[in-house]
């Protein structure tokens, strides 16, 4: 490339040395794409078992709040409850490793590609309670490009679980990298956190805002002013 | 309206004291007569209104009903379900429900002995009880010192109280923001006694329809105004997080009681003074 410049050339160097260091530890490490996928391939009987037992669990908590859990309101809650946070928690059923093997493709592109405002919906591990909000991803690609959508489910298939934002953000990042290997990522994520909104603290319009930077986002500081210029999130 | 007004001196002679009965039990006549209206106690109005609401949804503020009303509980002194606990009750279900997110956890799959995840069901169960604490306390322990005599004959608008509540089908949570309006009758209610019936309605698990019922009844109950009107406009986890997964979608219930529902005017008044900004 005969305009890269000279920083991001020392950024490649930089970059392959992580890579090979990577390997290396390969054995050790296991990847962030094959990460946490608690029930993964499981069959029909063990998630109606889940479902049995999530049941099982709804219907004392409904009795427990008080609630006379014979009402009509609440007589199918503990089931429609128990199928609700099996859907929440469904990032544990895949790996990003099959959901993004096929859509990475070679091009030329040597520019930041850039996707935000993606809505994300996630339980807090500490409380079991929503955490929502938006994230922006970009890249630099190296000699290949991801699926732009798959970006979109890398996101969705991590925020679908029990999450602390920071793991959440980071897990974001290190996926796009281990998958495609650019030259760097940046990841910002935007949340609302119930748990502090709700109860606790009370604080009705906090946020909290992570990010990852990695690659050429990390050292290069133009080029992560590019990202959070390019990234930033709408409001909501 | 000239029995309309007769109705409104039965109450402004009758004493009010902290434990007047807004539905005496033993019935009184009244000695006016309506058309083709026979009433079996003291109601005004508003009142027969809020039980007129309960058989019908009709929004047209008929007055002139012959089917005989059924007697509803009164929301002030409905029983809060948890209002008795004593400390050891409310620990026996803190760790009830700790031992349900317990199982949960591991019928998620989740490794729970990890150490994000070693407390979680604890601090769960406290936030469920927190997220239910409205069923501790009864409506008129809330509000029962705050009611004053007060010249007031203007609209009093407490708007955009931030709300947030558990639906009850899906156990997930729904927030938003309530508009509450009434005209006075003689009394007025004390400003954050409103939010506080919009807090202890809201902490437990709802239906937004039901809801909204609830705090305009409990106010009318509670200071019988000439009308009361509450909107709220919420968002559904459920609807947003899953399901039909609808990012930007809102509900709007309402409830319009006495002048508001039968006078466009000050519905409209209401509407305007009260609205919900977008959030």
């Amino acid at each position: 490339m005969a305009h890269l410049s000279e920083s991001s050339n020392n950024d490649d160097i930089n970059m392959n040395n992580l890579h090979i260091e990577d390997k290396k530890n390969d054995v050790r490490r296991s990847s962030v794409l094959d990460e946490g996928t608690l029930r993964e391939n499981e069959s029909e009987s063990k998630h109606e078992q889940r479902l049995d037992a999530l049941k099982n669990a709804y219907g004392i908590m409904l009795n427990s709040v008080g609630e006379d859990a014979m009402r009509q309101g609440l007589l199918k809650t503990p089931e429609r409850a128990a199928k609700a946070m099996l859907f929440f928690t469904k990032g544990y059923e895949q790996s990003v490793r099959d959901v993004v093997s096929d859509a990475i493709f070679d091009e030329e592109c040597d520019n930041m590609v850039v996707v935000k405002d993606i809505d994300i919906y996630s339980l807090c591990e500490h409380h079991l309670i929503p955490f929502f909000g938006k994230v922006s991803v970009g890249y630099l690609p190296n000699k290949r490009v991801i699926g732009l959508s798959k970006i979109a489910r890398i996101v969705e298939i991590f925020s679908r679980r029990l999450q602390v934002q920071e793991r959440l953000t980071q897990q974001i990042a290190q996926a796009i990298e281990e998958a495609v290997q650019p030259l760097g990522v940046g990841v910002i994520v935007e949340c609302v956190h119930m748990c502090m909104v709700m109860r606790g603290a009370e604080k009705v319009n906090s946020r909290t805002t992570t990010s990852a930077m990695l690659g050429n986002f990390r050292h290069n500081a133009k080029t992560r002013e590019e990202f959070l210029i390019i990234g930033r999130n709408s409001s909501f | 309206m000239a029995s309309q007004q007769s109705d409104d001196d039965i109450f402004v002679d009758s004493p009010t004291n902290k434990h007047h009965r807004f539905f005496p039990s033993s019935p009184k006549l009244i000695t006016m007569k309506r058309d083709q209206e026979s009433t079996f106690d003291t109601v005004t109005p508003l009142t027969r209104q809020m039980k007129s609401s309960s058989i019908s949804a009709s929004e047209s503020g008929d007055n002139e009903r012959t089917t005989p009303l059924r007697r509803r509980p009164s929301v002030l002194d409905e029983k809060a379900l948890r209002e008795t606990d004593t400390k050891t009750v409310r620990d026996q279900r803190i760790q009830a429900i700790t031992r349900s997110y317990q199982g949960i956890l591991d019928s998620i799959g989740e490794d729970s002995t990890r150490q994000g995840l070693l407390k979680t069901p604890k601090r769960a169960a406290e936030a469920l009880v927190f997220f239910t604490k409205g069923y501790e306390q009864s409506i008129r322990d809330v509000v029962s010192d705050a009611i004053f005599d007060e010249d007031c004959e203007n609209m009093v608008v407490v708007k955009e109280i931030d709300i947030y509540s558990l639906c009850e089908h899906h156990m997930v949570p729904f927030f938003g923001k309530v508009s509450v309006g009434y005209l006075p009758n003689k009394r007025v209610l004390g400003l954050s006694k409103i939010a506080r019936i919009v807090e202890v309605f809201s902490r437990r698990l709802q239906v937004q329809e039901r809801l909204t019922r609830q705090i305009a009844e409990a106010i009318a109950e509670a200071i019988e105004p000439r009308g009361v009107a509450v909107i709220v406009e919420c968002q559904h986890m459920c609807m947003i997080m899953r399901g039909a997964q609808k990012v930007n979608s809102r509900t709007t219930t309402s409830a319009m009681l006495g002048v508001f529902r039968e006078d466009p005017k000050t519905r409209e008044e209401f509407l305007s003074l009260g609205g919900i900004k977008p959030f």
